[in-house]
């Protein structure tokens, strides 16, 4: 295949919301599904919905990488970890806003923090833009999505560990114990180490989107640890899938680097150049 | 509608001035960034936000043990223990990279932006070597870092205090409210710390760098503005609105 | 717990000597790693012309890698302990884990970095892969077990109202702060441009020109952390040492109270005379730069 075609935004985007989204409500559909359709379904259900919160949080990861992809190849002047951390950041004061003031509409939670998400991210790229006059023509449009998928990847990993995405539940499961932060710390470095890891004149956007699925499968993996803790069995299958699809997409990338690099030897001598 | 109560206001209020505290802080810290890490330009060889970020979080490390051992500590107080411990990692930061230039890389030190140290006098342009902008850290860049770092400890230790008394009393958080406040002021820090590294754009050598008087405006009304909306966001959530 | 004066002091000695061992190795796990600032130039080499046999690994930065070790590290352990292990053992598998995900991170940014730099006839040299990335978990897992034992300390036995995870996630932060303000300088201003003169910052003009012909044969990581470990490494470790026992320290001695942070503003005002005392004694002893003198010397 010598024509290298590049995933558009739009695809990636798309498949960053509804696959995070799904995930994220499936959290809480399964168990309520499972109530009705009775005792051994329910039971299964109830263990692996939290699976699926980290499963929508690896699609968001893979979403927020190709977009600190897309804002850094400008050339941020301060560099990448930073557009990663303010991200976070954002994401993480939206994530509780959202999930905090819905208390009837619990369902809304999401929804909701992945609206103020987007624009604090809006807000912030705004005034990057225009009154710091950063002049990064994708400056706006990238902070806000960077800060959507920072929204999304912490509560599908926090869903993963309370088991649902109940304020409650979460202050209770997952800020009390101090998960959180792993969730956030170690998410953040999920979106921002792709791009970082492939910084150079002949990266791949291929090479890239794999690379974020090995990151955001190691993500589940932690957090599949911390479930063990929290929810049990859950816990455990978290770990188990994240162990696998990191396998998978570590292959992957490993594929990938033989075929772009120049040349990969196991030993040698420095190749005689020019200079 | 929600009846605006004064203390409310008042929170906000104290959080959108505490992030921009953050925000003045991180342009006293003097960077130098990747080049002075190569002895290449005045400063300390590291980004702009981890090193705000990092003196700050200790800051709040120790702002909250002051709160949790003395409950009926004064603002100020828990305020000054912020200031003290990232003045603190500042200063022994400074320190030891001083000593990594001195006897390391054998290099006297020398401010590229002016021509006389404001603090000690000493002539600052013969003791810059060929083809750099500077190198190390003298006396005025030391004190512009210490300056900043207690503005950085103060502002994360403001939040902290402002969110801890506000959470402790929300029926939804209660016993966390540690744990929350902490993280919020983790996120909102961050944001506060990344806003003037893109206005400054990566390197600053302190108060008597040109570039502070000119970046500083408009970057602390950004983070004033952005300060505020997070102040709001947390009012709410402890709250519980809908 | 509430614990006498003694005591106290005790712990808080056990919290320095392990912030100093965490700073030193994590400035020499940035240096085998070629991680951050200095890496800048490793990077650039290649475009340059200069091929390398460095390990190029670009975590985003000290800070955020360590934080990212030290937070799993804390999960880790955090997650141990409630399942009723031993302390000590807890934090030990923790920070081992931590310290493989480290590595992983760490093969991932050598090969992608490389594999991006495929114009420039980089190779990507497999066998030092092999034996610079267990170097990288080894130290990796000294630096976790310092951070995550300090952030156990403090929650348990000084009753601190954050958790291990976020203790150990603060602490990592700092320590690659620190790490990257100091040690990085060793490592980038003197031994990666060594065949230079001593005693001058780097000329720009030289970007890029890394040593790459060692002592004897081609120059990889391992030589370049054997040189820091003499010096860089060490500072770094006193960096932190001293930042986590004068934090607590005034508070210890005097309460929580005003005269601590009387205290604390001191041990800050001594320091900045320290700095001072450097800068007049390295300026005296080096003298200013020969050229300018002249110049000096032609306007007078």
């Amino acid at each position: 295949m010598s024509d290298i075609k590049e995933r558009a935004p739009n695809q990636l985007m798309i498949f960053g919301i509804v696959g995070g989204l799904l995930g994220i409500y499936l959290t809480y559909i399964l168990p309520l599904a499972g109530e009705q359709l009775g005792e051994k379904v329910a039971i299964f259900l109830k263990t692996i919905a939290p699976v699926a919160g980290a499963l929508g949080a690896m699609c968001a990861v893979v979403w927020g990488a190709d977009a600190v992809r897309r804002v850094a190849k400008y050339g941020l002047g301060t560099g990448v970890p930073s557009i990663g951390q303010i991200a976070m950041g954002m994401g993480i004061v939206a994530a509780m806003f959202g999930l905090a003031i819905v208390k009837t509409l619990v369902l809304a939670g999401p929804i909701v923090a992945l609206i103020t998400a987007s624009i604090i991210g809006f807000i912030i790229g705004w005034f990057a833009q225009n009154v710091i006059k950063m002049k990064i023509p994708v400056m706006i449009r990238c902070m806000t999505e960077i800060a959507a998928a920072g929204t999304i990847i912490i509560i599908g990993f926090s869903a993963a560990v309370a088991g649902n995405f109940e304020f409650a539940n979460i202050i209770k499961l997952v800020f009390d114990n101090g998960v959180i932060l792993a969730v956030f710390w170690v998410g953040a470095v999920a979106v921002l180490h792709p791009f970082n890891a492939c910084l150079g004149p002949d990266e791949k956007q291929k090479r890239l989107l794999y690379l974020a699925g090995s990151t955001g499968a190691i993500t589940m993996a932690i957090v599949g640890i911390a479930a063990t803790m929290t929810l049990g069995a859950s816990g455990v299958i978290t770990l188990i899938i994240g162990i696998i699809l990191w396998l998978i997409f570590y292959k992957k990338f490993w594929d990938e680097v033989y075929n772009d690099a120049a040349s990969v030897v196991g030993t040698g001598l420095i190749p005689k150049t020019e200079a | 509608m929600v009846a605006i109560d004064p203390t409310i206001i008042t929170n906000i209020l104290l959080i959108a001035i505490s992030g921009t505290l953050i925000c003045i802080a991180v342009h006293f810290i003097p960077v130098g960034g990747a080049p002075a890490a190569m002895a290449q330009a005045t400063g300390i060889g590291t980004g702009t936000v981890e090193l705000a970020a990092g003196s700050g979080l200790v800051g709040l490390i120790t702002a909250s043990y002051m709160y949790a051992n003395e409950p009926t500590a004064s603002m100020v107080l828990v305020l000054a223990a912020g200031a003290m411990g990232s003045m603190v990692m500042l200063a022994s930061t400074m320190f030891a990279g001083s000593l990594i230039y001195a006897f390391g890389v054998g290099v006297p030190f020398a401010s590229a932006q002016i021509k006389k140290d404001p603090i000690t006098g000493t002539r600052q342009d013969i003791y810059m070597s060929k083809g750099t902008q500077g190198q190390g850290l003298p006396t005025v860049c030391f004190v512009s870092g210490i300056i900043g770092a207690a503005l950085g400890g103060a502002g994360g230790g403001l939040i902290y205090y402002v969110l801890v008394k506000l959470y402790s009393q929300s029926v939804l958080i209660g016993p966390s409210a540690a744990a929350v406040a902490g993280v919020f002021t983790m996120g909102v820090f961050y944001v506060n710390a990344v806003i003037p590294s893109y206005g400054v754009g990566g390197t600053i050598e302190g108060f008597h760098d040109p570039k502070f008087r000119r970046v500083l405006p408009k970057d602390a009304f950004t983070s004033f503005v952005v300060s505020m909306i997070c102040g709001v966001v947390a009012v709410m959530i402890g709250g519980g609105l809908i | 717990m509430v614990l006498d004066l003694t005591m106290s002091m005790a712990i808080l000695a056990l919290m320095g000597a392990l912030a100093t061992i965490a700073g030193c190795l994590e400035d020499l796990e940035s240096d085998v790693g070629s991680q951050s600032n200095p890496n800048s130039q490793v990077q650039l080499a290649p475009q340059m012309g200069f091929l390398h046999r460095i390990y190029n690994k670009a975590i985003s930065g000290e800070p955020i890698s360590n934080g990212l070790s030290a937070v799993t590290g804390g999960t880790v352990t955090a997650v141990l302990l409630s399942a009723k292990f031993y302390p000590l053992t807890a934090i030990v598998i923790g920070a081992l884990i931590a310290a493989f995900i480290y590595g992983i991170y760490a093969t991932t940014s050598y090969a992608g970095r490389v594999a991006s730099q495929t114009r420039f006839k980089q190779p990507l040299y497999m066998d030092i892969m092999r034996y610079t990335t267990p170097s990288i978990i080894a130290h990796n897992f000294i630096v976790n077990f310092c951070l995550v034992a300090i952030a156990y300390i403090q929650y348990e036995i000084l009753g601190y109202p954050f958790t291990i995870p976020f203790l150990a996630l603060i602490w990592g932060i700092s320590v690659g702060a620190i790490g990257s303000s100091v040690g990085d300088v060793h490592y980038g201003a003197e031994r990666e441009f060594q065949n230079r003169e001593f005693g001058c910052g780097l000329n720009t003009a030289l970007s890029g020109r890394i040593v790459r012909k060692a002592e004897s044969g081609l120059r990889n990581s391992i030589d370049n952390v054997w040189f820091c470990a003499k010096f860089g490494g060490p500072a770094t470790g006193i960096g932190l040492g001293l930042t986590v026992f004068f934090s607590s320290w005034p508070t210890t001695l005097f309460g929580y109270t005003w005269n601590a942070i009387g205290v604390g503003v001191l041990i800050v005002a001594v320091m900045v005379v320290l700095n001072r005392l450097v800068e007049i004694n390295v300026k005296n002893a080096y003298g200013p730069y020969k050229e300018e003198k002249n110049e000096k010397e032609v306007k007078a």
